[in-house]
This record gives structure tokens, C-alpha cells and sequence, in this order.
């Protein structure tokens, strides 16, 4: 489809990612350009392509509880040079862990931004559990029965212009008992470990930084 | 006890005003003016939580940073308030942090969480900025406690709505050398 009207901005230094991923999804259904955000230069063009939008879409990852750098700075250093006239703003945000709160600070700073240059906040969609993905379809999130229709419902809401409620996000938050956080916490320390000793790695093993200090 | 302060003070005039403050009560501190450094967007290429385990492979300003923070009891990040976060600069760096974070999870509250590996960090945020609306000071103050849950660290956030508030300022250093 092509939809030259709506501006799907990854915000991730990923491509492959599954910031992308969610682009892809709403490009295949709604149409819209996807933009990757470039990690060094001129924010020139993308900014042109903002101006002219009528609907912008940012997907991004949760980097420490918000987006990550490089998009702070297009908003905070660039955008606010720039004129904006009313384009709708949605916000997408992912990260591996599955709380709504870990990751909505995101959503807000969006919103404050939308706020301060003239554009329209419609809303965003948080989605927990989304750094496993590791760009793979949404079908295979581990809580995809209710996250893949409630993700459609928040693309519906941009093809159609109206606002996307955070009922849709917090619906698709699970909660998880005790026994099963402690399993997957086990269940990820056994996957991180595993990685560090195929490099030759033990997690205990003293800080690299501290190391260099002595060495000194 | 080292403390590490990385300010960015392209919005206001805080540096002098921190040194001043801090030299009074202090001198195990170092300061990094991020709007100064060179700092690149973290790449998420995840070396530093596997090939090169606790380095990062960007060879920027961040190279002199990590050294200090590992070293640290505590560590100041003092910001703009923009959109009811912090200023790019100062993300930047606090995105790349996480190469001395430890990449194990673990459950705290019933609770998927991180930890750092430096042991019994603290870890603080000033935010400054005039005619701070409520809203952007509880988003502030949000981020800050959502960092110091998934990092598993103690730390409070403070704001300054008056930059050239030399009382104010030095108040907030004090409350948190002795804390």
C-alpha cells in the first residue's frame, strides 16, 4: 500500500529490530513510509518529511525507561526550530520487560513534545515482552492472542484519524504471578550466562573499567 | 567516596555554581560537562553484555566517564527538563551506562528487574527549568523511579526552577553528599 501521507519513524539503531517490525505491520495494513532514524548527521530531510506528513508514527525502544538518545535529540534540538502545523502524533514504545510502567514515560514525553510544537497527540501503544521478539512477527509474542488484536485496533485508530485510548496497551500488559517472574528471571540469567562463557566470560568477573584503573 | 556529576549546562550557567557547592563540602568529585563531550547514541549492538563483556566498543568521551562511575559511590546527573525528561546530552550517556550494567535478571516485588554491577551505587537526577508545569515535574520524578527500579539502586531526583538559586542548589548537594 502506499500511503505517503503517514510518516513511520523508527527510533531504533536497529533496523531489524522489532521497533521496525511494528512499522512493517502498520505499513502492510494502512500503508505509510518508513524512516529510519539515522545515528549521526542532519536531521534536514527527516524533518522536511515530518513537516509534510499528515499523520507521524514514532516506534521506538525503551532505552532506561524512555526512548533512546538520538530521538531526544531530534525532538529537543532540531523539531523545536522547525514549524509544525497540527500533524497527528502516535508513539509507539517496546522493551523486553512486560510492565506498562517500565516503558509509558516514552508515550508522555511524546505527548509534551506534540504539546509544545504545534502537533496533535493521538495516543500511543506500549508493548511489554517486545525485546524477545527480536523482530520477529507479532503472532509470535508470548501473549499474542491478546496483543495482536489489540495492536490492530491501535493501527485502525491511525488509518482512521481518531484517538488510540491507553485501554488498548493496558489490556494487553499481563499480569504475572511470583512463581512464573522467578522462572522467567532464571530462565534469562541462564540465557545471558550461557552467552558470556561462549565468549569466554563469567558474569562475576571484575568490572572491565576497574580492571584498566589497576592496569594504570 | 568518589562522586561522579555529569551535568549539561547548555540551558543555564549550573557549572560554577555546582563546583563552588560542592568543592565546599567535598573534593572526591569529578565532573563531566556532557554538552562539551563526545558522546554517540548507543548502537544496541549488545558487545558489552556479551563479546566484550562491561566494555563498550564506541570509542568516544565515554571511554573517560565509565573509568570514573565504576569507581563511584554515587552518581549526579543534573539536566534541562525537556518534555518531562532529560536533555539529549545527558541521555546519551545515560543510555550507555548500561554497559556496566549487570545483563542477569532478577525479581524484586513480585518484579522482573536489573541490577548494576557497580556494588551499593547511588544514583541521583537534578532537573532544572523556569515555569515547570506539575505535569512535567511528576514526569520527571517518574523517570527517575522507574531508573532506580530497574537498576535496583537507591537515589532520589531533585528540581531546580532557578538556576542562579545558589541557596537551593547547594542545598540539594549537601542533602546528598550526607545521604
Amino acid at each position: 500500500m502506499h500511503n505517503f501521507d503517514i510518516l513511520l519513524i523508527c527510533a531504533s539503531p536497529r533496523r531489524k529490530g522489532t521497533s521496525a517490525m511494528l512499522l512493517e505491520r502498520i505499513k502492510n495494513l494502512i500503508g505509510g513510509e518508513i524512516v529510519f532514524l539515522n545515528q549521526k548527521g542532519s536531521f534536514d530531510e527527516l524533518i522536511k518529511k515530518m513537516q509534510k506528513a499528515k499523520t507521524i508514527v514514532v516506534s521506538g525502544p525503551t532505552y532506561i525507561n524512555t526512548y533512546p538518545a538520538r530521538l531526544f535529540e531530534l525532538l529537543e534540538k532540531e523539531a523545536s526550530n522547525y514549524k509544525f502545523s497540527n500533524q497527528k502524533l502516535y508513539g509507539i514504545i517496546n522493551g523486553g520487560m512486560p510492565y506498562v510502567h517500565t516503558h509509558e514515560h516514552g508515550l508522555s514525553y511524546l505527548r509534551l513534545f506534540a504539546k509544545e510544537n504545534n502537533l496533535t497527540w493521538m495516543g500511543g501503544f506500549v508493548l511489554g515482552g517486545g525485546a524477545i521478539l527480536d523482530g520477529q512477527p507479532l503472532e509470535k509474542h508470548l501473549n499474542h492472542k491478546k496483543v495482536v488484536p489489540l495492536f490492530d485496533q491501535f493501527i485502525y485508530c491511525i488509518e482512521k484519524g481518531i484517538s488510540a485510548s491507553k485501554e488498548l496497551y493496558e489490556k494487553a500488559e499481563v499480569a504475572i504471578p511470583k512463581c512464573i517472574t522467578y522462572l522467567i528471571s532464571k530462565a534469562l540469567t541462564y540465557k545471558v550466562i550461557k552467552s558470556l562463557k561462549k565468549y569466554g566470560h563469567n558474569p562475576d568477573d571484575l568490572i572491565y573499567y576497574l580492571k584498566c584503573e589497576k592496569e594504570n | 567516596m568518589l562522586i561522579t556529576i555529569i551535568l549539561d549546562d547548555s540551558k543555564n550557567n549550573l557549572a560554577d555554581i555546582i563546583r563552588e557547592s560542592i568543592e565546599k563540602t567535598t573534593n572526591e568529585v569529578v565532573i563531566f560537562k556532557a554538552n562539551d563531550l563526545n558522546v554517540e547514541p548507543c548502537l544496541a549492538c549488545s558487545s558489552c553484555s556479551g563479546k566484550t563483556y562491561g566494555r563498550c566498543v564506541l570509542e568516544d568521551d565515554m571511554q573517560k566517564i565509565l573509568p570514573q562511575i565504576v569507581r563511584s559511590e554515587k552518581i549526579i546527573l543534573v539536566s534541562p527538563i525537556i518534555y518531562g525528561g532529560v536533555g539529549f546530552h545527558i541521555k546519551k550517556i545515560m543510555d550507555r551506562i548500561s554497559a556496566v550494567g549487570d545483563p542477569r535478571y532478577y525479581m524484586k516485588n513480585v518484579e522482573l528487574v536489573k541490577k548494576m554491577r557497580i556494588k551499593n551505587l547511588k544514583y541521583y537526577m537534578i532537573g532544572i527549568k523556569e515555569n515547570l508545569t506539575f505535569e512535567e515535574e511528576l514526569l520527571f520524578i517518574k523517570l527517575h523511579e522507574e531508573n532506580i527500579k530497574i537498576m535496583d539502586v537507591e537515589g532520589k531526583a531533585f528540581i531546580v526552577e532557578n538556576s542562579s538559586d545558589n541557596d537551593s542548589v547547594e542545598k540539594i548537594f549537601k542533602e546528598i553528599i550526607y545521604a
